[in-house]
């Protein structure tokens, strides 16, 4: 049986017998990796397919133009209800880290290709960049009023256990941004190997009967696929609404909007 | 190419349809699977992240292993709050359009 992590190694793109891109700074090599290679071809496709969509703009669109009007107006309602009407100028960054998300995931599915979410570097480079935006914008809108985040209202002789506690719980964003996103990634392409290991295994037995059971592990593959569709939207959406969510709480602190 | 009033009076009829189907179509509820996995690992990774936090705490005070049994309890309450203020998220956005987050679910 393949080891179904196999999947998820990372290894150097070669050209030839020899690593392309291959340079190295003090001690530290650097190499242009599978990994990098897809996250290249996520940012290009993604950037291709949605300055192509709207280069002609049409009054009434067509199928492409569609699908990009569709994705701006879902992530545009999306930070309108989470975050307010002011939540709008994080427009473009909230939509490039869906899009990127969401192209990574769905580029994961296509057979033989790499899963860049899977990797919980990337994944948590991601969380980072959100966390400290929301820190970033927190201070330039609130000044030091912004660690009133971390001040329940409570008597003061609470507030020794309640501060600690509300800066562990927003200690912990990142992490479970970033493990949420990889760890549904990770498993799910484990789980697609590891029944196709089954189906392999059943089709090469001897025994006839043996042979016909493989047709069910073959029909769950098809329903886990399907499956790992909705895995791949579902989490670049709760990717984005938690990023968006977030951002209200750095622009209203606890108010309501 | 169609003239100018008829593209505004169609304009406003759209508008006019989506603001009516608006509260219907943002209804759509996360699905369960979705919600199980969210407060699991909200729950989980701040027990770990407390714990890790107390781990170097000590590490770096030589005070073992004090603050790794506060910043664990610390890490579960915050676990437990994390939970309560996703519940509350996922609450306030299967109520209907009203706005997510009631913050300060004034404890206790």
């Amino acid at each position: 049986m393949q080891n179904p992590m196999e999947q998820f190694t990372i290894r150097p793109i070669l050209m030839g017998s020899r690593p392309m891109m291959h340079t190295h700074v003090g001690h530290h090599e650097f190499y242009f990796t599978n990994q990098a290679m897809w996250m290249c071809i996520v940012v290009g496709v993604a950037s291709l397919f949605l300055t192509l969509a709207v280069a002609r703009p049409q009054l009434v669109p067509g199928r492409m133009q569609s699908v990009a009007e569709l994705a701006y107006e879902f992530v545009a309602n999306m930070i309108r209800q989470a975050a307010g009407e002011d939540g709008m100028i994080f427009f473009p960054f909230v939509f490039t880290v869906f899009v990127f998300v969401l192209f990574s995931n769905f580029f994961g599915l296509i057979p033989g290709s790499f899963t860049v979410t899977s990797q919980i570097a990337v994944t948590f480079a991601l969380a980072c960049l959100v966390i400290l935006t929301v820190i970033v914008t927190g201070f330039v809108v609130h000044g030091l009023g912004f660690l009133k985040l971390f001040v329940p209202h409570a008597p003061w002789y609470l507030l020794i256990l309640l501060v600690p506690i509300e800066l562990i719980s927003f200690a912990t964003r990142p992490i479970s941004l970033s493990v949420r996103l990889f760890a549904n990634m990770l498993a799910g392409h484990t789980m697609l190997k590891v029944f196709a290991s089954f189906v392999i295994a059943l089709g090469g037995a001897t025994a006839v009967y043996l042979k016909l059971m493989s047709i069910a592990p073959m029909l769950l593959i098809v329903a886990i696929t399907a499956l790992e569709l909705l895995v791949a939207f579902l989490q670049a959406y709760v990717f984005a609404i938690l990023t968006c969510i977030y951002l209200n709480e750095a622009l209203h602190l606890h108010e309501q909007h | 190419m169609p003239d100018p009033d008829e593209l505004r009076a169609l304009g406003q009829r759209l508008d006019k349809a989506r603001r009516q189907s608006e509260p219907r179509r943002q209804e759509a509820p996360p699905s369960s699977a979705g919600i199980a996995g969210r407060f699991a690992t909200e729950l989980v990774v701040a027990v770990v992240v407390g714990g890790g936090l107390g781990w170097l705490l000590d590490r770096v005070l030589g005070t073992r292993p004090i603050f790794l049994v506060v910043m664990f309890m610390l890490g579960a309450a915050a676990g437990i709050r994390n939970v309560m203020r996703a519940a509350a998220e996922t609450n306030a956005r299967s109520a209907g359009g009203t706005p997510a987050i009631s913050s300060d679910d004034e404890e206790i």
